[in-house]
Parts: C-alpha cells; structure tokens; sequence
C-alpha cells in the first residue's frame, strides 16, 4: 500500500539519505518536509496482517510471498521482531548487498512525494561527493536514481549534498561557506564561493560507522543502538552503560576523521579562491545532532591548524531537513 | 588563471556582492549568484596545445634531471586518518622497570621483588572502560575512556576466621580455598591475600572486579566514582569484630607490600590512590560516608610502604557534601581520620568562597552526587555490583 503526499506540482527538493529520504516543499512563504527511513523489513505474510497494516497506514508492500514494511515503521517492526532493518543504501549510495535496494527505494520516495503532478514538474535529488580516493564512486547511484524520478515523471537534475547544505543555510553570506552533511553513511563537505562549489568530498566514517562499530563492541543490534543514539546520546555526557561508552568513542572518531579528512582536502587543494574574510561552516545531518556535537567539532577543528580562516561554526536550523531545502532552493532556482 | 583574469574577477566578484545583498529573497539570490558565477564552475583550463607542451617538458624533465628510482614499490596507498586507540586510552602508561615480571609459569607468575601470584582462581570479567571526572574543570566527565587502573583499594573479606595455628593447617587450607571459590563465582576482587601470605589473583588487574561499586575517590586532578571500575580490589583474608579493628598477620602484610609495590610499578599508580574500603565507600541513599567498614582504623599504611593515607582528605565529603553518623566514627575507633577534618575544613572554606550557606552548599554538592549517581544506575553500570557485594560482605 502506498500513502502519496499531496504534491502541489511546484519543485520539490529531494534528499536521498543512507538514513533517511526527506522530501522538501514550498508552501507559500514556507518549507514543508515529510520524512521516511530509508530502511525497510520483511514480515511473513498473512492476511491478518495484511489487514491490519492496511488499517493502521503502515506503508508496505507484498513481495514474494512476505510483507514488506517499509520506511520509518520498519524501525519499530524489527525492533519489535528483534531483526535487523534491511537497508536499500549503503555507505552513501545504492547497497550492492541488498537486491531490493531500487525496488524499496522506489517506494519509499513514492510514499513521500508520489509521481510529478504537472509536465516538467522540478526535482532536485542530493547525491554524495565521491569518498576520498574513490572518484567516480557514485555513478551509478545517480543515474539509477535519476532512472527512478524521470520515471514519476520529473524533471530530474542533481546536486551536492554538502551543496545543499550551503543553499539552504548560507544565503546570508551569499552562499559563501562550508556545508558539512553528516549523514549516516557518508560525511560529505563541500567549499563554495558565491554558490559555487569549489571543493566537495565525502569521508565515508558518518552515522552507520558509529552504530556498527559500537553495536560490535557491545554485542546489541544495530538497530537497538541507533534508537538509543538518537534518542539518549549526548557529548561530554557522564555514562557507565556500555553503548553509551561505545557511542561515545566511535562519534569522536568520526569527528578526528572528518577534521583530518577535511585539513587534507583543503590543504591540497589547488582550486581555493582567495577568500578575504573567514567563512562560515555549518554542521547539518542527524548525527550533527547530538548535544555538544558542533562544540567538540568546533574544539577539533581549532586545534588543526585548519588551512581556511573560518568565521564560526554552528548548527544548522534544522539539521535533518537543510540538504532537502536546499535541494529544493536548487530546484527553484532552475524554474 | 592569468593575472589579468585573476584581477577582473576579483573586480567582477566585488560587484557582484554588491548587487547579490540587495537581493532578499534566497531563492531569487541564489538565482542571479548561479547566473552571474557562470562559467566559474570550474578553472579555466589552458588551450590543449599549451597542455602538451607543458606535460612533454614535465615528462622531459623527469627523464633528465631526477635519478633513476632505486627501489620500485607496486604497494597501493589509501588514505588513512587517525582513528582512536584500541582501547580508547587517551595516553599510554610508561613502561615500569622497577618491579618486573621474572617467571610467567602457566599457574604462578614470580616478580624481581620476590612477589609470587597463584592464577589457579583467574575468572574472566568485564574489561575496564570509564570516564572520570576532572577536578579542575568543575568535575566535567573526561573525553577520554580509560581501561588501565589508577588505583587500590584495600578490603578485608569479613569471612569466617579460625585460629592461626600448625594444628589448624589442614582446616586454614579448606576455609581459604572455599572462600576463593566463592569470590571467583562473584568476581568480588582483583587479589586475595589468604593467611598464610598467599596472594591469588581472582579477577586480572585490566577487568572490573566488584569490590566497591558506591564509592567515591578523588587525587588532585580527578574525581572516580565506581571505583570498580577503575581501582583494583586486593582483600585480606581477615575478619573485624564488634569494636575490634581487622587483623592480619606478617605475612600477609609481606604479601601485601610486594603486591602494593608490583601493582604501582606496573600501572603508575600514585601513593595516595591507594586506600581503604572504609575512605572510599558510601551509601548513596542516604549520602553518608562508610557504608562498607572494612578497613576503617589499623590499615598498616607504613608496613605496606604507603604514607598514612587516612590523613588524605575525604572527596566524598569535600566534593559532594556526604555526611558522616556516631556508628561509623565508632568503627574509626572514636578517633576521626585526619582527612576528615581536612575534608570538612575544604567544604567550609568552599561555601565562604562561593558565598553560600553551609546547608546550602551541601544540598548543591550532593545535588551534583545525585545526578551523576543517577546517570551511573539508571544505565545500568551499578547493577553487578549490588549483587556481587552483598552476597560476599
């Protein structure tokens, strides 16, 4: 069963997580989001709980003889079941262990902003910057998503996540800055001047590392540590549970590696602009969001001798949603 | 980019912000930033006939000018970043010369200090992970985890104690083998030191052993709460009496010394985090001090080479407003430990400083005991520990 959003046939900005697939409108002067885990999970069929999905509004579909729960309901199913979530994305793109990636995926933006309402209806979709080391990694990710959207019959270009980041939050130093997108499979950064990107690169250490690693060390699902790191976890914090401690560890490793990643890039960069002022950064993505997450990365990224003067770094406004704004200011852009 | 170029977009981009901030909108912003940087998208790139040239001459130069490689690698590189050490230590421990390990046997492992372990008792428990609070900083957690040990605490095990005597060996032996048997199932501590000076290891120096779950510690820098966590747990064989302070015997002091000395040596342990179960337990319930009294007067501190560390201030007391009764002055023997009135004098130089009343300053200080306290049970780090505890003490 598919529940389609209304859509208003104007552009729509679309974020394509590891984690998440968020949905950007405008409404007047206002952005509308809708959000849906990018997971789902497999149920054994039965009529009765056909039934009583159905009733309840649980998106799903049948497949193969089994009920497929999925989007944001499958986190609750399985841990419910005590089964992992199955992922259609991996490591910032399209998971080549999972063969119902484009199927499921399919869905869920279905679910979320159903097919275009009018001939030529804008969408813009966030993709990831190839990881250090691995350019042209991301290819098929973004022409299997693009096959996906034109076949709703949009008007499908792409950008940048870190891009995104930028046009949503840095309008006021004229889309100056660096956006940092700290997703669950991949942190992506982009440099852009005057709303151009100049450097953009993707550190493959984000959300998922965390919650793998720690649920290793610990024993737990994976999926019982990302609740309780979206729901319990903060930096700085005074913990004796194990998945905290562990939490704990693996997000300052993320951050020690974003920072080191990023004083590399832009260290070897040859194509920086002179910049003649600092530049605003800003932190964007659910595992941005902890508590003391921008001070312990502000605190790293102090100590580096980082090679662009950086005027602050803060939070962005609403750190799950700015990548789908800004894809959708991309997306206005271009009417 | 040619000077030339490089000048008119500086010019170019000037007014460019110029226009673009007159723009309220974002999206109409956005929109004349994306038009008016077109074609900046990406460096200019010189004609494909300088590009030749340049990389012939490049190529050229490399044939001509460097020496040929003396070592071919066909090794990939990737990239790599720090990442955390393995066991989220923030500083490794220098490494000890002074006591060492001379015989590692698979039971008994001997040291240059004459110290002997019998592992026949060794049981696996959890490793050491913990955070500690810095005393500097307004007892902010550390961001570092630690998994060494910083310190000692010295228990008695309070079992059944017959007399010591040659006629009495076989039933010494029997008593003090059950009793180990029991603390292995219990991982009550790190060592024990039976009657006849023997020192088993129970639970390996980098696991947690659960002697001292409620208990507070501090050195100069840092505050430690759990101190199973990050203390380990040496028990004498030994018994108090109502009134009468725990005993031990040369031996078992002997043992304990070269212990003391080994534990030091091996983990930097300073002399004053090595310390009685009676200075470092409290009763979060209530918030008294010496829930446990073991330990409470008569640790021979100068016959195991420590100073007399009763005479340290009292961090339950000083740094979380923790009181003490009539019953547990009793077990000092009716004499308080030095480091209790120093502790005390602490709290009141403390309140006159941040300009509080006494009471109030100890509701703020244990306010702050509860929180952390709370943030230690209700995720569950505490629950071993009550259970091991109370089945051995």
């Amino acid at each position: 069963m598919l529940q389609t959003q209304p859509n208003n046939g104007y552009p729509v900005g679309l974020d394509v997580g590891t984690s998440r697939i968020v949905t950007a409108h405008r409404v007047d002067d206002d952005f509308q989001y809708k959000t849906q885990l990018n997971a789902f999970v497999n149920l054994p069929f039965s009529k009765m709980t056909e039934k009583t999905l159905a009733k309840e509004g649980v998106p799903h579909s049948i497949h193969d003889s089994e009920i497929v729960v999925h989007g944001s309901e499958s986190e609750r199913f399985a841990d419910l079941l005590g089964v992992e979530t199955r992922r259609p994305m991996s490591r910032g793109v399209l998971n080549p262990d999972e063969p119902l990636s484009l199927l499921q995926i399919q869905k869920i933006i279905e679910s979320l902003a159903g097919p275009a309402r009018a001939k030529g209806q804008k969408l813009c979709f966030t993709v990831p910057a190839a990881p250090v080391g691995e350019e042209g990694g991301v290819t098929y990710h973004e022409a299997s998503l693009k096959q996906i959207l034109s076949g709703f019959g949009y008007d499908v270009r792409s950008i940048n996540e870190g891009l995104a980041v930028v046009y949503a939050e840095l309008e006021s130093s004229n889309y100056t800055g660096i956006g940092v997108s700290c997703g669950g499979g991949l942190c992506n950064v982009c440099l852009a001047y005057l709303s151009v990107p100049v450097l953009s690169f993707s550190v493959h250490k984000a959300g998922d590392f965390i919650d793998s690693s720690a649920a290793s060390a610990t024993g737990d699902l994976v999926n019982r540590i990302r609740i309780t790191k979206e729901d319990a976890f903060y930096f700085n914090g005074y913990f004796g549970d194990k998945r905290m401690q562990a939490l704990s560890i693996y997000y300052e490793d993320v951050i020690q590696t974003l920072v080191a990643a990023m004083k590399e890039q832009f260290t070897g960069s040859k194509s920086l602009p002179k910049l003649n002022r600092p530049v605003p950064l800003v932190l964007s993505g659910g595992s941005a969001m902890p508590k003391g997450f921008r001070e312990r990365f502000e605190q790293v990224l102090g100590a580096c001798e980082f090679p662009i003067a950086v005027s602050e770094v803060r939070l962005a406004s609403n750190p799950l949603e700015a990548t789908a704004k800004g894809a959708l200011i991309a997306a206005l852009t271009d009417q | 980019m040619a000077l030339s170029e490089r000048v008119r977009n500086r010019w170019s981009d000037g007014r460019i912000v110029h226009q673009a901030e007159r723009i309220a909108d974002p999206v109409e912003k956005l929109h004349f930033l994306r038009h008016a940087m077109k074609g900046r998208e990406q460096a200019p790139r010189r004609p494909v006939w300088k590009r030749l040239m340049l990389a012939a001459s490049v190529i050229a130069g490399f044939f001509f000018l460097l020496p040929p490689p003396s070592v071919v690698s066909d090794a990939v590189t990737v990239e790599h970043y720090a990442s955390l050490p393995a066991q989220g230590l923030s500083r490794m421990p220098q490494k000890s010369s002074d006591v060492w390990l001379v015989e590692d046997g698979r039971v008994h492992e001997t040291y240059s200090n004459g110290l002997r372990i019998d592992n026949s008792f060794l049981v696996e428990n959890e490793p050491r992970f913990y955070q500690v609070l810095d005393r500097r900083h307004d007892l902010q957690p550390s961001i570092d985890w630690r998994s060494l040990p910083v310190g000692i605490v010295f228990h008695s095990t309070e079992s059944s104690i017959g007399p010591f005597s040659a006629d009495q060996n076989e039933n010494l032996k029997r008593v003090a083998q059950s009793l180990l048997k029991s603390l292995r199932e219990n991982r009550s501590y790190n060592f024990v030191i039976d009657r006849f000076g023997r020192v088993f290891r129970v639970v390996s120096e980098d696991q947690v052993a659960n002697h001292a779950g409620n208990s507070v510690w501090a050195d100069d820098d840092l505050v430690y709460l759990n101190l199973n966590s990050s203390f380990i747990g040496v028990a004498f064989e030994a018994q108090s009496g109502p009134g009468v302070p725990v005993t031990v015997n040369p031996a078992q002091i002997y043992a304990a010394r070269v212990l003391t000395e080994m534990l030091r040596s091996k983990f930097k342990i300073r002399a004053e985090n090595c310390v009685t179960h009676a200075q470092v337990s409290v009763n979060p319930s209530n918030l008294r001090v010496g829930y446990h009294t073991d330990w409470a007067a008569g640790f021979p501190f100068a016959a195991i080479g420590l100073r007399n560390n009763y005479d340290l201030p009292v961090p339950s007391l000083s740094d979380f407003g923790f009181e003490y009764d009539t019953l547990f002055r009793k077990t000092m023997g009716n004499e308080l430990w030095r480091g209790i009135g120093l502790a005390e004098q602490q709290f009141v130089r403390e309140a006159v400083h941040d300009g509080r009343s006494l009471g109030e300053h100890r509701r703020i200080l244990q306010d702050r005991y509860r929180r952390l306290y709370s943030a230690l049970k209700l995720t569950g780090a505490l629950e071993e520990h009550f259970d091991a505890t109370n089945s051995t003490q």
